[in-house]
């Protein structure tokens, strides 16, 4: 069977455009398969087909897994795989009456972003807050190691440029929501 | 009656709405879902992803309560506290269709 590799990359609140990505390529006869490693995307060639794909992340729902896959395919949702702590799940359009979702109402729309929000977002600020800043200020003000501080300084600068990303995300897809 | 749990409940979505309706007698999510269909005419189709944040932030409210595992499915039902808010919320919903009644 024919398969093909891409490359894909999308940032934290962008599982939208990811699920547009997958549904785009299966219309286009490319069937997703998985995805591996920093955005590897596996497909295999199929006749063209509207498939809608969704993306969750609920913890909680991994640690109860069989259940929680249980729910999405009374609902008709077949699941693929996890991948960063995200499941992936499908649906053919044609099994559809009109457009379905995994979430019907904005509120479990944000509540997944908050979910998002506190597994990939809340590790990180705590590792700055709580070993950068410290290892920084002790740097500069007490060693006076001024190659390291400039060395974690970057580090720090890269965090915040990532924070300030997030956050932008953030409120934008909330945004979204709202409208 | 806690007065979070009150402020988060009522007003609440739809979804919490069917869901403690239905669950009046024990059933499992997807049961919820089979019978907010038939009773709306297939109108409202409640989504998984929806379904399964709500139960268990449910439970985790004491609004329902866990009663026991089959086939898979978690099978739920409401608690004392999820009638109260229940009545509150149906209490609310009344009043507002009897002043937009008199309006008219």
């Amino acid at each position: 069977m024919e398969t093909k590799k891409q490359f894909k990359f999308f940032t934290i609140f962008e599982h939208e455009k990811e699920q547009d990505y997958l549904r785009e390529m299966n219309k286009n006869g490319w069937k997703f398969v998985k995805v591996s490693g920093f955005g590897t995307y596996h497909f295999e060639k199929c006749t063209p087909e509207d498939v809608v794909y969704q993306l969750d992340y609920n913890k909680e729902g991994l640690e109860h897994k069989e259940e929680y896959i249980q729910m999405f395919s009374d609902c008709g949702w077949e699941h693929l795989q996890e991948y960063a702590g995200y499941s992936y799940f499908r649906k053919p359009a044609a099994e559809m009456n009109g457009e379905e979702e995994i979430f019907c109402d904005e509120a479990s729309r944000f509540q997944m972003m908050e979910r998002v929000m506190k597994g990939r977002i809340l590790p990180l600020f705590i590792i700055f807050t709580c070993v950068l800043l410290p290892q920084l200020i002790m740097n500069i003000f007490s060693f006076h190691n001024y190659l390291v501080s400039a060395f974690i300084g970057g580090i720090v600068a890269l965090y915040v440029i990532v924070f300030a990303i997030c956050a932008k995300k953030y409120f934008e897809y909330k945004d979204r929501l709202n409208k | 009656m806690d007065q979070h749990i009150k402020k988060v409940y009522v007003p609440m979505t739809e979804t919490a709405f069917y869901i403690l309706m239905c669950l009046r007698k024990a059933n499992h999510g997807y049961g919820v879902v089979q019978m907010v269909e038939k009773m709306t005419d297939g109108k409202i189709r409640l989504a998984p992803g929806t379904m399964y944040g709500s139960l268990s932030k449910m439970e985790k409210d004491k609004v329902i309560k866990f009663v026991r595992e089959e086939d898979k499915r978690k099978i739920y039902e409401i608690t004392e506290l999820g009638n109260e808010i229940l009545q509150l919320e149906l209490q609310r919903i009344e009043r507002l269709y009897r002043i937009a009644q008199e309006e008219i």
